[in-house]
């Protein structure tokens, strides 16, 4: 008579491992549980999550080819050659891409923030190489869009280090939005102009700041203990 | 578990079922948290063996083929789909009456629990209530001791494996039961509720205790009141004791009325054998802007009202508004969304206010010698409660034990403090049970 020290239960003389929760028992060849992912009910619930994502990836993927192909069928029969559908086919393949980093890759920011990155930059670069020649994806495209991924991941990762998610990391939020704003007017500035001179973004930043350190003083003075889920909750 | 199927021929035919009255709200309120589960725990004197609970489980599924179905979703209503499977066996994890994944595809509405001497069963409402598991609970355990050698002569209570399967187990009794034209009950106020901030996720912790019924049964008749009657003037004495508490530190609290939610077999009340949803709320209730009570007052009081609630008249009343709302030709032409969104907005408005506590009491456990002689005790945990309500109670009695559990969702353990101190001080025997 054998018992499964996790489970307490009395188990068959062959069995090798615990059908309840895969400890095994035997010194026979390890074999593979019964129901590998299924030993506890909450497994059930993940499996669940793990399948609804994989169908709404599958559904995406049929959406996306489908559009991709009527467009490219309407632009060839009515212009005989490839030309809007180019950035159509490009802009539905590249939110596919990224709809795909998302659903798979689920909360693997690791994953996910650079395979973001990479695929609006390749989507970027193509676009500016559909109307030779290639002129303002090194000046704007790259840094801009690299500017918004450092901003969003800060936001990302503030998110995942506070302790308490207050009003504090709306505050921090709107303080790392106006330094986007400055960034990107200097690199837009820089490419028309060739030449800096900060106007709007110091505007967008100089009317942020109050509203930041008003979000501080009601998270910090006011009413600290205040989760934004609880305060916004619908 | 996945495998043998339930061969039941007219149950193939079938195809679907609507589902019952009371079901239709679950699939609407249902999340995470709030998972419209509960759990029967059967503790044996000995260790489970598997290989018994698993074929146990399989022969007692062919007897009860309407819990083999699966939650589908339509245009209009959701209904149960035969699907042939048998439920999971698993084995326990830390919280109890964890969420189904109910609109999985040919998922199983209940779930088998194993663990050292115990077995547990666990049931999504949409599929059946207290009184419908424990029905399949008492088969589950005859077929288990006869497979593992023991001999039951008298199986008088317990559907067999081998019995035929009627017409009424599958009926939904509300629909039976409705009577047109029956003037809707009176409107409830809302209840006070127990301000206590919640647990973070997951919320549910789970006290459990063991209270000496032949003491309790004494103080009771004393009394001149029932187990159920008692123990729901404790739950209310309780409640007003923490009110009174509350209103000590804030001056201005508004809703005084402390009401709970006594759930009814109906089974015991009208001619019914079926085995899915079939109980109703009598709504004991005191209301504190009249004065404060003492425990002989609010014993009074909830005897009569759990009398004059449990009346037959009562009840229907109650069903037929319940049934005549899901009658009504607007509500059914509304397509499934809207409709969800609508029950599901109406609950957290007006349901979840209506009452401060809950009670179920599955009774009074009776069984042939032969097993409960094999039986050490049963449990019964509630389904975790609403963020409104936030701690539920359920109290199930075997031979001279009552196993009384809350379920809780909350940061506070005042509110079972003060219900076990009350008994203790009574001089009812309390033991409060580690959780396993």
């Amino acid at each position: 008579m054998s018992y499964c020290i996790n489970c307490g239960v009395e188990l068959d003389e062959e069995l090798n491992s615990c059908p309840l929760c895969g400890f095994t028992i035997g010194k026979k060849d390890i074999t593979k549980p019964i129901h590998q992912s299924e030993f506890y009910p909450s497994d059930i619930i993940l499996l669940h999550k793990k399948e609804t994502r994989r169908h709404i990836w599958e559904l995406s993927g049929i959406i996306s080819f489908s559009g991709i192909v009527v467009c490219t069928i309407v632009d060839l029969v009515i212009h005989k050659s490839l030309s809007w559908s180019l950035y159509a086919d490009t802009s539905i393949l590249a939110s596919w891409i990224c709809l795909t980093l998302i659903l798979l890759t689920f909360r693997r920011y690791f994953i996910i923030i650079p395979g973001l990155l990479i695929t609006i930059l390749t989507m970027l670069f193509l676009f500016d190489l559909f109307s030779p020649p290639v002129n303002w994806f090194y000046g704007i495209g790259l840094p801009i869009t690299i500017a918004l991924f450092v901003s969003v991941s800060i936001v990302v990762v503030l998110w995942h280090v506070a302790h308490f998610k207050g009003f504090n990391l709306l505050a921090f939020a709107f303080l790392v939005l106006s330094g986007f704003c400055i960034v990107s007017e200097v690199f837009i500035d820089k490419y028309l102009f060739n030449a800096v001179e900060i106007r709007w973004s110091a505007i967008v930043a100089v009317s942020i700041l109050p509203i930041a350190l008003v979000l501080l003083f009601v998270h910090y003075r006011m009413k600290k203990g205040k989760r934004l889920d609880s305060y916004f909750h619908v | 578990m996945k495998g043998k199927g339930i061969d039941t021929k007219s149950m193939q035919e079938v195809g679907w079922l609507k589902l019952d009255n009371a079901a239709k709200l679950f699939p609407a309120i249902m999340s995470g948290e709030l998972t419209s589960v509960f759990r029967i725990t059967v503790f044996l004197k000995k260790p489970i063996k598997f290989s018994a609970v698993r074929e146990a489980v399989e022969i007692t599924a062919r007897r009860f083929p309407y819990f083999s179905v699966s939650l589908g979703s339509g245009l209009f209503w959701y209904y149960l789909e035969f699907n042939r499977q048998l439920p999971r066996i698993q084995t326990e994890e830390k919280i109890p009456c964890t969420a189904f994944a109910a609109k999985r595809k040919n998922e199983p509405l209940y779930r088998i629990l194993v663990k050292e001497n115990r077995i547990s069963v666990e049931f999504i409402h949409i599929l059946t209530d207290g009184g419908g598991a424990f029905e399949y609970l008492k088969s589950l355990l005859y077929t288990y001791f006869r497979l593992t050698g023991n001999k039951i002569q008298v199986t008088e209570g317990i559907i067999l494996p081998e019995s035929p399967i009627t017409e009424g187990e599958m009926e939904d009794g509300y629909k039976r039961f409705f009577r047109k034209k029956t003037p809707p009950p009176v409107k409830l106020t809302k209840a006070w509720h127990l301000p206590y901030k919640l647990n973070d996720k997951p919320r549910l912790k789970v006290i459990r205790s063991e209270i000496a019924l032949d003491k309790l049964l004494e103080i009771a008749r004393s009394h001149n009141v029932s187990v159920t009657e008692y123990i729901v003037s404790v739950y209310l004495f309780s409640l007003q004791k923490i009110y009174l508490e509350e209103k000590e530190k804030v001056k201005k609290q508004t809703r005084g009325v402390l009401r709970i939610e006594v759930p009814v077999n109906l089974r015991k009340k009208l001619p019914s054998k079926t085995m899915r949803n079939f109980s109703l709320f009598v709504l004991p209730e005191i209301d504190l802007r009249l004065g404060v009570y003492s425990f002989d007052e609010i014993l009074k009081i909830v005897k009569y009202q759990l009398q004059t609630g449990a009346d037959i008249k009562q009840i229907v009343r109650f069903l037929s508004q319940n049934v005549g709302h899901e009658k009504s030709p607007f509500i059914r032409l509304l397509p499934l969304f809207i409709k969800s969104m609508a029950i599901s907005a109406v609950y957290r408005k007006l349901g979840s206010n209506q009452c401060s506590g809950i009670l179920t009491n599955l009774g009074c456990v009776k069984l042939p010698k032969e097993m409960e002689d094999l039986i050490d005790s049963f449990e019964l945990v509630p389904t975790p409660p609403n963020t409104h309500v936030k701690i539920s109670c359920a109290m199930v009695t075997f031979r001279n034990q009552l196993h009384l559990n809350f379920g809780n969702i909350s940061r506070s353990t005042n509110f079972e403090m003060h219900f076990l101190k009350h008994l203790t001080e009574s001089g009812i025997p309390v033991k409060v049970l580690n959780n396993k």
